[in-house]
């Protein structure tokens, strides 16, 4: 027993530094979800018929395609055929970020069209081109009410963010098998590994609370 | 006296969903200053037509004149052009719920009339004064009553400075002790020369401020004429018809 | 041509006896998940405070962790304290758990959004708990629950992927393996995801299926 802790305690300091990592690849996908997921979203709701065909193949795909059986395809398949040489930790924000968009433009998607028809109304009596209405009316009020479903997303991504292991990316995960292969201390350090997440986990849905208090509308309830 | 040339013109506006035709063949013209009331049944076509007239509605068949000038099937800076002339107030406010009151009425100036903050923030609290809502300037539209929200929603066309004002049953979502303090502001508009086309089921303000009264059932403009004549010396049998229950309800005072 | 390469019989077999071991791994997972799910759900919603409690604490964990954490846990950590685990049933175990957690979630959102004017007229006409549960509460319940659980099976499907960091060869871990033979990794896992797809796509159709078969009018709006 006392070993164990031991070893945990030495190996704190390498796993934290995971931890940054971990931090990267979900920052970095989720910006990226969050980016393409907002044109995924606008394009969907007020595009044409065949953009829509469009964004409805592109969710469906990453919807339904496995995260792992994406970034070996990404990994070994498109870098090598493409000849591009990416690391692996910027394929995993890549793959990350683009099935994320697919399911954030969904909830943003749900957010724009629980607005009532009249604001957007409104936005074009007043003159605004279509794209302004949504710039300055649609979006702002949209990106708020879907700050819920955001949170969601993020433990999601986060715990999916361990599987970038598998393309050798030191994350928390893959720094826990290093060192519990070396020591044999598998089940601690996977303990430990798992709070760690569970620990980012609640700091950043408590984070993410804190930010839908400060862009609250006064009197809004949708 | 009025003006030759009207201020507005639409002919043989047409639209239909499937195969109901909503609007058939409207035709209308308004001079500068006047103030025409459409009324009718409800589902009769009031509302689709003031909506084709800044084309929030696509209509099927029509031709619009502002100024004299046709407005040919308008579409990207043109359109924006001419919704920017266009005022229009709606049932049910449409206030951006994200911004306060001072904001709802800065944005389109801002963003769509192109004035720098500071013109555009003194004008805006200039149409709210106007408007009686000086003290409310930074509240959200959800802390606001009804009879607020359409105020500003007045505020905000007005500070566009429209040649014309669509008003599509401002008093129709408010409750009844809220109404007057709306119905003073589009008073105080009249008195001040505003051209307005005005759909609403106050028949006695109608009667009382309107130049003339336009008839509209099944989408079609059945009959107009002053406020007298087709309350009480209709022509058509229709227009008699719903005149006669409509003053029986709302009686002819003005409310 | 290249693409004939993948109608070769020891490729096809190949991909086969992945794909068998997929199905191996989510059919039983997904039942044994709902089982877990549907327990746990109706122990959070209608237990006693401490066992309340203990499965709030199941589910906090199960779905705090990373699955990708859990399956290492049964298959390297238990070994720890004596308990060796095939990677086949670490697997199954990992998922089954992990998947009942997040339908627990489901289940227990379903249960309580069943009217309390419902129980109440079922006590009042002398249901026993349990009864009021299986009869009253459950055919409610399970409507709502479905489309929550019906994804979570979707979910899984995806995630049976994993077992091959626990060295299950099931598809995605054959798909590897034939990758790096034969050095074809687009096609391969292009082959790879477009069979995931297909059975993602099947699987949601048939919960769409199932829940307009089961479909009451009126009876989406939550009491």
């Amino acid at each position: 027993m006392t070993e164990s802790l031991i070893v945990l305690y030495g190996a704190l300091p390498y796993l934290l530094r995971g931890s940054l990592v971990t931090i990267a690849v979900v920052v970095g996908a989720m910006m990226l979800g969050l980016v393409v997921g907002i044109h995924l979203a606008v394009g969907q709701v007020y595009g044409g018929r065949w953009l829509r065909r469009l964004i409805v193949l592109y969710v469906w795909f990453f919807r339904g395609v496995p995260l792992l059986v994406l970034l070996f395809l990404y990994y070994f398949g498109l870098c090598s055929l493409l000849h591009i040489n990416l690391s692996a930790f910027t394929v995993s924000v890549i793959v990350l970020g683009m099935i994320s968009s697919a399911y954030q433009s969904q909830i943003l998607r749900g957010s724009i069209m629980s607005l009532p028809e009249g604001q957007m109304k409104a936005a074009r009596a007043l003159g605004m081109s279509d794209r302004k209405a949504v710039l300055l009316i649609i979006l702002p009020q949209a990106l708020r009410l879907s700050i819920p479903g955001w949170s969601n997303e993020y433990s999601i991504v986060l715990k999916d963010s361990a599987v970038a292991y598998a393309l050798g990316v030191m994350e928390m995960m893959a720094r826990a098998h290093f060192v519990a292969s070396r020591t044999y201390e598998h089940l601690p350090l996977y303990f430990a590994a798992g709070f760690l997440f569970m620990i980012l986990t609640y700091l950043g849905t408590k984070g993410l609370r804190i930010l839908e208090e400060k862009v609250r509308i006064p009197g809004y309830s949708a | 006296m009025a003006d030759t040339i009207p201020i507005l013109r639409i002919e043989q506006m047409t639209k239909r969903y499937g195969d109901k035709e909503v609007l058939k063949n409207a035709s209308l013209s308004i001079n500068k200053g006047e103030l025409k009331v459409l009324i009718g049944p409800s589902g009769g076509g009031k509302s689709t037509l003031l909506q084709c007239i800044n084309f929030l509605i696509k209509p099927d068949k029509g031709r619009i004149w502002l100024d004299g000038e046709e407005i040919l099937r308008a579409k990207g800076k043109a359109l924006y052009d001419y919704r920017q002339k266009v005022g229009m107030i709606f049932q049910d406010f449409n206030l951006f719920d994200h911004l306060t009151a001072l904001h709802n009425v800065e944005i389109a100036l801002v963003r769509v009339k192109g004035l720098n903050k500071g013109e555009a923030r003194d004008r805006a609290v200039l149409e709210l004064g106007r408007v009686g809502l000086t003290e409310y300037m930074h509240q959200y539209p959800a802390e606001l009553s009804g009879g607020q929200k359409q105020r500003v929603s007045i505020a905000r066309a007005l500070a566009m400075d429209p040649e014309i004002m669509l008003l599509d049953e401002p008093t129709s979502a408010l409750d009844p002790e809220l109404i007057s303090e709306v119905l003073d502001v589009i008073r105080t508009l009249r008195s001040n020369g505003m051209t307005m086309i005005m759909s609403t089921h106050h028949i006695g303000f109608a009667s009382e401020v309107a130049d003339e009264l336009v008839f509209l059932e099944d989408g079609s403009i059945v009959e107009t004429g002053s406020p007298v004549k087709i309350l009480y010396q209709a022509e058509c049998t229709r227009t008699r018809e719903f005149c006669s229950k409509i003053t029986e309800m709302y009686g002819n005072a003005s409310s | 041509m290249r693409e004939l390469f993948f109608f070769q019989p020891d490729i096809v077999s190949a991909l086969a006896s992945g794909l068998w071991i997929s199905v191996q791994l989510i059919i039983p997972s997904a039942l044994l998940g709902i089982i877990i799910g549907v327990t746990i759900g109706a122990l959070r919603v209608y237990g006693t405070p401490s066992i309340k409690a203990m499965a709030n604490g199941f589910v906090l964990i199960f779905r705090g962790f990373p699955l990708v954490v859990q399956l290492f846990i049964w298959y390297f950590g238990l070994p720890y304290i004596g308990i060796y685990l095939s990677p086949f049933v670490a697997a199954v175990v990992g998922f089954s758990l992990c998947s009942g957690a997040y339908q627990s979630e489901y289940v227990r959102g379903a249960f309580l959004s069943v009217k309390t004017g419902q129980t109440l007229a079922a006590r009042a006409l002398g249901f026993s708990q349990i009864k009021m549960i299986l009869f009253v509460t459950l055919p409610q319940a399970f409507r709502r629950a479905l489309p929550g659980c019906g994804n979570e099976i979707i979910y899984l499907i995806k995630y049976s992927s994993l077992a091959y960091m626990i060295t299950c060869i099931e598809l995605t871990g054959q798909g590897k393996i034939i990758a790096s033979d034969s050095f074809r990794y687009t096609e391969t896992f292009m082959v790879i995801g477009a069979l995931y797809l297909i059975l993602t796509t099947v699987a949601a159709w048939l919960l769409r299926r199932l829940e307009t078969r089961l479909h009451i009018p009126g009876f989406e709006q939550y009491g």
